[in-house]
């Protein structure tokens, strides 16, 4: 697959006048014998890092200033807020019975940069980092290691990891490995489903834009938008069934 | 469904005919490499896909005609379900990309 930097990136490149290298075994096009080479700066080369701190930074400002103007009669950011906040709390408390509140933070937190990344799709002048499969496959890592962490506090270690083997004594030698392989497997899933959805969109909002730029791209763009938004809820609803499958125990 | 199964097999049929004519002309190579294959894969994909989809948002939405009040829930668990019949055509793109 082809590297397309953002215009931001590219920008930021002429601007500050960055050195363009050749990159090892990326951005080469093999051409009948011949290769021909490409350079990026390391702006363009880590586009995707660019445009994911911005989109934390993003988050963190939007955050911080409608926290620290909280009223009791709400203005129209914090009605939003209030009501992203108000929907992840009944989802995480339908599905999780024991101190929902506690995984509150962490869900919201991805959520949100889940969901300004997909914005920068449509956002002109960004590319959306969770385009990129590095970025969709470090936020499902980070999710695999809270819920496993979380299962291994509130479960112990020994009766965390024996639950994947199965009631059944003698299918172990089968059952584990499966489980496990399950287990792991999960993270492809969570991440590419996340990575192939914005990027599938962009491409196409992108060729849509190549065939007639003036109005066409316009059903694209809402169309990213309802999807940027729909991903986000799978990946958050995944991240709160996986999460509560772990630190789930029966009384 | 008669109809398209037809379809395919003459069009499979007739690919693998055109490829045993001429193995190695450049035509027939380009046709069995890469973006060929990659798009015909994406279509086979496509077409599971939409066929299971209908077949979920319908049964949602008999469910929610017969039980409005249960409109929510079902929506909630049509989504997820969406999403999981949809990561199967991602990973028929993803591989698409990889081929390409």
């Amino acid at each position: 697959m082809e590297h397309h930097a953002s215009f931001l990136a590219k920008w930021l490149t002429e601007l500050f006048h960055l050195t363009r290298y050749q990159w090892e075994g990326f951005g080469i096009i093999q051409e009948e014998g011949h290769s021909a080479h490409e350079y990026f700066s390391v702006l363009e080369r880590y586009d995707h890092l660019l445009n994911a701190s911005l989109a934390v930074f993003f988050t963190l400002i939007i955050a911080t200033w409608v926290r620290s103007r909280m009223t009791k009669i709400p203005g129209p950011l914090q009605q939003v807020f209030e009501m992203v906040i108000g929907g992840l709390d009944d989802m995480v408390k339908a599905s999780i019975a024991h101190h929902a509140e506690r995984y509150l933070p962490f869900i919201g937190t991805i959520a949100l940069f889940v969901f300004f990344n997909n914005l920068f799709g449509i956002t002109p002048g960004l590319s959306p980092a969770t385009s990129n499969w590095n970025v969709t496959l470090g936020a499902a890592l980070v999710v695999f290691c809270y819920y496993n962490f979380h299962g291994m506090r509130e479960k112990g270690f020994w009766s965390y990891w024996s639950h994947f083997a199965g009631p059944v004594v003698f299918l172990v030698p089968l059952m584990f490995p499966l489980e496990i392989l399950g287990l792991l497997s999960r993270n492809l899933s969570h991440s590419l489903r996340l990575f192939g959805n914005i990027a599938g969109e962009h491409l196409v909002a992108g060729i849509f834009f190549a065939i007639l730029p003036l109005f066409l791209p316009i059903p694209m763009l809402f169309l990213g938008l309802f999807f940027g938004l729909i991903q986000t809820f799978v990946f958050t609803v995944l991240s709160i069934i996986y999460l509560s499958g772990a630190v789930a125990h029966d009384h | 469904m008669k109809k398209f199964f037809t379809t395919t097999l003459l069009f499979t049929v007739s690919v693998a005919l055109f490829g045993m004519e001429d193995a190695t002309s450049t035509v027939t190579k380009s046709l069995f490499e890469g973006q060929f294959l990659a798009h015909l894969s994406l279509a086979i994909a496509a077409v599971g896909c939409g066929l299971a989809q209908g077949k979920a948002v319908a049964a949602a939405c008999e469910g929610i005609a017969r039980n409005p009040q249960a409109a929510g829930e079902i929506r909630t668990t049509m989504i997820i379900g969406l999403a999981l019949i949809e990561a199967l055509v991602i990973y028929a793109l993803v591989a698409a990309f990889a081929i390409k």
